[in-house]
């Protein structure tokens, strides 16, 4: 004879109600931060960090593909940096030929860049791990190989949009953010944006099945996910995330140079995005600012910003041997432990 | 109910299972059978991830093996794996949900849906736990209720008694046997705790080296003296 437990509205209503709970407090929290980080960054800094803040928050929104990919998937894409450089070119393309509305331009960088990021995971199908990780290095190597040839589109005439012997021209800024102080806070909304989408899929169907693909591809077969579709629907995000990034750059500075964009800033991105933390939003904002405003940081105290590539390195070894949630994880954790203290001592 | 009809599995020069016939048609059905009689090749065979060389399945009278992986489970087939598939990062409520996500569901009653199955395993206040922060036995019994959402007709459960104390497999008995009146499925159950099978099957299969060495009522094969001397290593 069987003892069943006969399921208990109230029970079932409360474990919901304490998810949906859960989840709207970490969504919430996640926005607040990037309000008062979007209110407060403009007041405190001064308009060489404004100017680098806004870059490094414009990586973060690409670093966030890469959590996405790596973090809910456990795939390792070295072409993110590329696809950066894809949406910065389509940005400046439209901007400069067609004079659309910025907005329009981010969007279209996104569409871009995600359509090349599905194709660029079309590999992971069949790959994984080192060899998916070189496939798409060199996909980056290719992009740079391209863009110093072909560079960046400047206002100029033709398909490449290059000017020939006169002044380069900045790409237009949207009408709200004119100013470098507004555009760091129009970044900082994008970011918000994107890292929204990105928590939103975690939290819906596409993140459980990237989470079921994640724990093994057979227990999600046996599951019945369709894992062609929800990979190539993660690269495709990733992708976007980092046109979207690639667009915010160039209003950011007005221009982009080809050289900036070799392969090499691929394996950046992506070791600091794991340094920042792949399993949670803070670890792009973190990655961001490793990227952009540590060598900043350095440069204003006089030291040669290329020392930041050994403090990487070493950060990457901490990350990967005692670290395995990042920077954003160890923040976590610390937090954590700071509240449970102070509820420790607020108890009788 | 299963019908094998004379199902045959090669890998290279091996043969896992050679012309197997067998009507599985009980609630609760065991199979078991020393290491390598090829247990885990039928479950597989089952669920789409291998490929029989010859032979045919039937399940409730539907041709199986006209059926691709996600067909099957469609249809209702759910197993589980020796290893336990929790996602760390997500909660409970979460991993049962992503099961229900990839099968015809009414999406009103979607949560509670989920809930009634977490629920019947005894893990509801535990619901948004974090998979990493549950222990062995609740990682089972998570297993178990991502098994019972979304219409399942029949479960294939790959050692879900592995690891557990006495006391965690007496819960789990009771969890296995309550099946049928939870959602009228059909079970097949892998397992080396001969006491588990025994409690919980009253149909058994037993495997030896690919073939069927004993099929009838658990306590009949159980006593077999070929079973015992394959399977539980007894004299004579």
């Amino acid at each position: 004879m069987t003892t069943l437990t006969l399921p208990s509205p109230v029970a079932l209503t409360t474990a919901l109600d304490r998810l949906r709970r859960d989840r709207l407090r970490s969504l919430l929290t996640m926005l607040g931060v990037l309000l008062v980080v979007g209110v407060a960054l403009p007041w405190l800094t001064n308009a060489y960090w404004t100017k680098t803040l806004t870059s490094a928050l414009a990586l973060s929104v690409a670093a966030a593909g890469i959590g996405l990919l790596y973090g809910q998937l456990g795939l390792v894409s070295l072409c993110q940096f590329a696809l950066l450089g894809i949406g910065g070119w389509v940005a400046l393309r439209m901007s400069h030929g067609w004079g659309l509305p910025f907005e329009m331009c981010v969007l279209a960088a996104g569409a871009v860049s995600a359509s090349v990021g599905m194709l660029a995971g079309l590999p992971a199908l069949r790959l994984k791990g080192l060899y998916l990780a070189l496939v798409t290095l060199m996909l980056a190597g290719g992009f740079q190989v391209v863009i110093t040839v072909i560079g960046f589109p400047d206002g100029g005439l033709g398909w490449l949009g290059r000017v020939e012997g006169s002044e380069r021209l900045l790409m237009t800024r949207p009408v709200v953010a004119g100013s470098d102080a507004a555009y760091l806070r129009y970044v900082v909304l994008w970011l918000a944006a994107v890292l929204t989408l990105i928590e939103l899929h975690r939290r819906t169907r596409a993140g459980r099945s990237w989470a079921l693909i994640r724990r093994g591809e057979a227990a999600a077969m046996g599951a019945g996910v369709n894992v062609l579709l929800y990979q190539t629907w993660a690269f495709g995000l990733a992708g976007f995330c980092a046109g979207v990034g690639g667009a915010l750059l160039a209003g950011g500075v007005g221009q982009l140079d080809g050289r900036a964009f070799g392969a090499s800033e691929s394996v950046m991105l992506f070791a600091l995005s794991v340094v920042g933390g792949v399993h949670h939003w803070l670890g792009a904002v973190i990655a961001g600012l490793l990227l952009r405003a540590v060598p900043s940081l350095l440069t204003d105290y006089n030291v040669n910003g290329f020392l930041a590539m050994i403090f990487f390195g070493a950060a990457l070894l901490h990350a990967l041997i005692t670290a395995q949630q990042g920077v954003a994880g160890q923040l976590l954790g610390l937090i954590a432990r700071l509240k449970a203290r102070f509820a420790g001592r607020a108890a009788p | 109910m299963i019908t094998l009809s004379a199902v045959t599995v090669q890998f290279g020069g091996v043969k896992a299972l050679t012309s197997l016939d067998a009507v599985l048609d009980h609630p609760v059905c065991g199979l078991i059978g020393p290491n390598g009689a090829g247990k885990t090749t039928l479950v597989n065979v089952l669920s789409g991830m291998v490929q029989p060389r010859s032979g045919r399945i039937e399940v409730d009278g539907t041709d199986f093996l006209a059926l691709t992986p996600k067909q099957r489970v469609r249809f209702g087939l759910r197993r589980s794996f020796q290893t336990e598939q929790v996602v760390e990062d997500l909660d409970v409520w979460s991993n049962v949900r992503a099961v229900l996500d990839h099968v015809p569901h009414d999406r009103r009653h979607a949560n509670a849906e989920v809930g009634r199955a977490i629920e019947y395993v005894g893990l509801i206040q535990a619901a948004t736990t974090p998979g990493a922060r549950l222990n062995l036995f609740q990682r089972r019994m998570v297993e178990v209720a991502k098994a019972l959402v979304g219409a399942p007709r029949l479960l294939l459960f790959d050692e879900p008694g592995a690891g557990l104390t006495e006391h965690e497999a007496l819960q789990l008995r009771r969890t296995l046997l309550g099946i049928r009146d939870f959602c009228g499925a059909q079970v097949l159950l892998i397992d080396h705790d001969v006491d588990l099978i025994r409690t919980t099957c009253t149909q058994t299969l037993v495997l030896d080296f690919g073939q069927r060495l004993a099929l009838g009522p658990t306590h009949e094969v159980l006593d077999d003296p070929a079973v015992r001397r394959a399977y539980l290593g007894a004299e004579e």
